[in-house]
């Protein structure tokens, strides 16, 4: 075979348990490797992933990689590399230097942070609420004197006295990284500047290698807590991480690859292992196929879309409106809050791992909030669990394939899993096994419906102007359910489903994203002058921000000349809460009319993301975060337009037939291997759909085809 | 649903990990919690009566020679359950500013004119039971007069066999104290 002597793309997407591999080769085929996760020397468990996925395409990768790494054009990570070291408690010991009187931030949190990342029925349980284990332990956080203003004016002058002494004692205490963040430092750093400073030459004295990590460099936005946070992560983890992604990228060198590996940053950004904000990296696993769809979205001309990402444990939806996706720039990890811009994906607990139970009192049944995870994984793994799960219901009921399952590689025990249901949901309600599997399976279609629902509701925002794509290993056996009665544009999914998240992190360029507190204030209707003064405030912050974009793309060995450089605003209208960012249309401000110009982007912004009427420009206009964006373009995977066929899938496609239940009855499915069908092909009747990492199931009543982009529509 | 008697026993003794207690809490109530519980409190105590449902931390309803009598874990008995067992603990009242900022120092203070805050010791062990804040002159608070049958027979499912008529008998010792002054 062929295959995979030319691969272009490698992209692993590295989580707590596994990582996920995905080889595309020149003609868009693509390969899956799964490998489990090995914290002391992850190289070990990236390639085991990869070597698994060359497996697929018969090559022994240990042998021919000198004959296939060579010819790759891009390696690209995405993985929560940084949130292990966070939550495994293995970073760097951290000092922290801070505003004098504000050295307890770290416990009080903010109150907010000791629910943060919970359900929300633990959000209204109080006595859940628990503050978080403080990363850096309250010896090793000083205060120092001196205050500057929320104007960027200095009030008190800093203490310098005192930051030696801070400096000396946390020294003294064999602190590995010194963090620092005061207040308003993002309006005016020299304070901050002043302690890294003092820390340097006294680090230097001491012939230390610390590193000094200041807020204003790393955040410099409002909000200290956060900010604070983010100055902590990347002292503690950031470069226990990097060590990591260099034995990566060492690895794959050994072998034959000649390329940067590339990471994913949680904004949707690539940089390679050398970037200095690494912290970026911190998450970026479940954002692929939002990436991917947004590689999708100009090549179909579909700009409104709906990404629904099913997998064992959660149920992901992300939205793309007008070409553009949702950034939040305070996030939650690890349950603390950071300053990280970050796409935003809405989850809730709804995957094919979660355990099936009949609540004992109500006789209700339950999914979740368990799951089974990929070990011991489902009853049917036969691998310890004894508790059934969704997808020990989706196999009874005749949708998946025993024998088929991960191309086979692992064998289902389709037994053991109807006894389960069985015996413990079933038989206590007295219905049939295979009533109470399909309605569960109805029921955590209804959660997953409702929650697309609600995200679309809650931005004012409705089905009928999107398209939704279903993605993730169990994606696509519900996505008939779970779309169905929402009145979207189309429903798609892709043959490679399973690896749509590692396909769209391929999928990205050379993106880096820099942001920064402002208070520019446009009333309705004033005059040029005062336009000019608050556009001078915008391009000040905006040159600050190409310098250190600048420095940060040589620190990385990036040619700074060929990247386009994107001035970004965060435009709301007066008195409104949330603001929409917008992509200024010149690069400074040099003429009354740019802002003009800018603000009527905004407009129109606004106009397609909520309604025209609700444009309020009377109320003048506020930004209160400016950014910037550098982009080097990089070879991405090519989606392939092919020619239609006919609508009768070809005999070939045809793998035989099974018993399927579906509306409380058994029907006679037939059974399709995805790999055969051909763009024009479509089926009429109820069907299943089998790949090697997925399964397409089209309940009666549902009709798929596969159009000219190999992308699967049902209607 | 069920947790190992173990982790029940850390749970109590508040050396579970936080990650395990939250779990608990979060999960909906376990089948068998209460029968593990009361295994592991009977474990706990050096007397055989058997525990009928604990009150606090020390004290418990237990049932002796086909009575329920309130029992603190030394051993010390404070008479039928039905009766409110605070009327036989040594107490000490907090009732000016000096001994209430003993535990409330400064603004903290309550004003003693208006609030007092009574401790009930064991009198076998001394050991602290309970903590009341009341207004000045209140009656001690009979905070639990748990109805064990109907627990026993109506949420348990298992009766006991000397049912006991459900009433709050605590006036029965103070007409007692009345006839003696």
């Amino acid at each position: 075979m062929d295959n995979g002597k030319e691969t272009e793309i490698i992209a692993c997407d590295a989580g707590g348990t596994m990582i996920d591999m995905v080889i595309v080769d020149k003609e868009g085929n693509f390969s899956i490797g799964k490998s489990a996760t090995t914290p002391l020397d992850q190289s070990v468990g990236y390639w085991s992933s990869l070597c698994d996925a060359y497996e697929y395409w018969k090559i022994d990768l240990e042998r021919e990689s000198k004959d296939i790494l060579p010819l790759v054009e891009s390696a690209v990570y995405a993985g929560t590399g940084m949130l292990n070291v966070l939550l495994t408690g293995t970073g760097q010991k951290v000092g922290v230097i801070t505003q004098a009187g504000d050295e307890d931030v770290l416990l009080h949190e903010r109150a907010r942070q000791s629910y943060a990342g919970y359900s929300y029925q633990d959000v209204l349980h109080h006595v859940t609420h628990r503050h978080t284990d403080p990363i850096v332990p309250r010896k090793m956080v000083k205060g120092v004197t001196g205050r500057i203003d929320m104007f960027g004016m200095e009030v008190f002058p800093l203490n310098e006295a005192e930051v030696k002494d801070a400096v000396e004692d946390l020294l003294d205490q064999g602190v590995e990284a010194i963090a620092v963040c005061l207040w308003y430092c993002f309006l005016n750093p020299s304070h901050e500047l002043s302690v890294g400073e003092i820390a340097k030459a006294i680090i230097a004295e001491r012939r230390m290698a610390v590193r000094v990590h200041l807020s204003h460099q790393l955040a410099p936005i409002i909000r200290e807590q956060a900010r604070l946070n983010t100055t902590i992560l990347n002292a503690y983890a950031a470069e226990p991480a990097r060590e990591q992604l260099v034995k990566i990228e060492q690895r794959l060198h050994d072998n034959g690859y000649q390329r940067p590996l590339q990471i994913i940053l949680s904004h949707g950004g690539l940089s390679n292992v050398q970037y200095p904000r690494l912290h970026e990296a911190t998450f970026s696993g479940p954002l692929g196929g939002l990436l991917g769809a947004l590689h999708l979205a100009p090549q179909l001309g579909i700009n409104n879309w709906v990404c629904s990402d099913m997998g064992g444990t959660s149920f992901d939806v992300g939205l793309i409106t007008a070409g553009e996706p949702y950034m939040l720039r305070e996030v939650v990890f690890a349950r603390r809050f950071f300053n990280i811009p970050t796409l935003s994906m809405d989850s809730i607990g709804a995957g094919m791992g979660q355990f099936v139970t009949v609540d004992p009192l109500s006789k209700r049944p339950l999914i979740g909030p368990g799951s089974a995870g990929a070990e011991p994984g489902p009853v049917s793994y036969n691998a310890g669990n004894e508790i059934p799960t969704v997808m020990d219901c989706a196999l009874i009921m005749g949708i998946l394939n025993p024998d088929n399952y991960l191309g086979g590689k692992v064998k289902l025990d389709k037994p053991k899993a109807f006894s389960a249901i069985k015996e413990q949901c079933a038989d206590p309600l007295g219905v049939d096994p295979y009533y109470f599997a399909e309605g569960i399976t109805q029921l955590i279609n209804n959660t997953m419906r409702e929650h697309i629902r609600s995200v679309l509701l809650a931005r004012g925002f409705s089905p009928a102007d999107y398209c939704l794509i279903g993605y993730g290993g169990a994606g696509p056996v519900h996505l008939a359910g779970y779309s169905d009665g929402l009145p979207f544009k189309g429903v798609a999914t892709v043959p490679w489903a399973a690896g749509f998240s590692a396909f769209g992190c391929a999928a990205v360029d050379i993106t880096h994203r820099y942001q920064k507190s402002a208070t520019v204030v446009i009333p309705y209707g004033v005059d040029d002058d005062f336009k000019m003064f608050m556009g001078g405030m915008m391009n000040a912050a905006w040159d600050e921000l190409e310098q250190q974009a600048m420095g940060d793309l040589k620190a990385e060995g990036l040619p700074w000349e060929k990247a386009q450089i994107k001035p970004i605003a965060y435009v709301r209208y007066g008195g409104q809460m949330e603001d929409l960012e917008v992509l200024s249309p010149v690069n400074r401000i040099r003429t009354p009319q740019d802002i003009d110009k800018l603000l009527a982007d905004f407009d129109d912004l606004y106009s397609k993301v909520h309604a025209g009427v609700a444009q309020y420009r009377e109320a003048g206009y506020h930004i209160f975060e400016v950014g910037l964006m550098t982009v080097l373009p990089k070879i991405k995977p090519k989606l392939i337009k092919r020619s239609l066929e006919d609508k009768q899938p070809r005999k070939d496609a045809v793998k035989g037939e099974r018993d399927v239940f579906a509306n409380g009855q058994w029907h006679t499915a037939a059974i399709y291997d995805m790999d055969q069908l051909r763009p024009g092909n479509a089926i009429d009747d109820i069907a299943v759909i089998e790949a090697p990492a997925t399964t397409l199931f089209i309940p009666p009543g549902k009709h798929v085809h596969m159009d000219e982009w190999s992308l699967l529509w049902i209607t | 649903m069920s947790y190992s008697k173990e982790d029940l026993r850390d749970l109590y003794n508040g050396t579970l990990p936080w990650g395990q207690v939250k779990e608990i809490m979060s999960n909906p109530k376990d089948d068998d919690r209460f029968d593990k519980y009361i295994e592991i409190l009977q474990e706990s105590v050096l007397w055989e009566e058997r525990i009928l449902m604990p009150l606090g931390e020390h004290i418990f309803v237990v049932e002796k020679d086909g009575e329920r009598i309130t029992k603190c874990d030394c051993g010390h008995e404070f008479g039928d359950w039905r009766q409110n067992w605070k009327l036989n603990a040594l107490i000490y009242v907090r009732d000016d500013r000096v001994k209430l900022e003993e535990i409330y120092p400064g603004i903290r203070c309550p004003d003693p004119d208006i609030c007092e805050v009574r401790e009930y010791y064991c009198p076998g062990c001394g050991a602290l039971l309970k903590v009341e804040s009341v207004p000045v002159g209140h009656p001690p608070l009979f905070e639990i007069l748990p109805d064990i049958d109907v627990f026993y027979r109506e949420w348990l499912g298992t009766p006991l066999k000397h049912e006991k008529e459900f009433k709050d008998r605590t006036y029965e010792v103070t007409r007692e104290w009345g006839k003696e002054t």
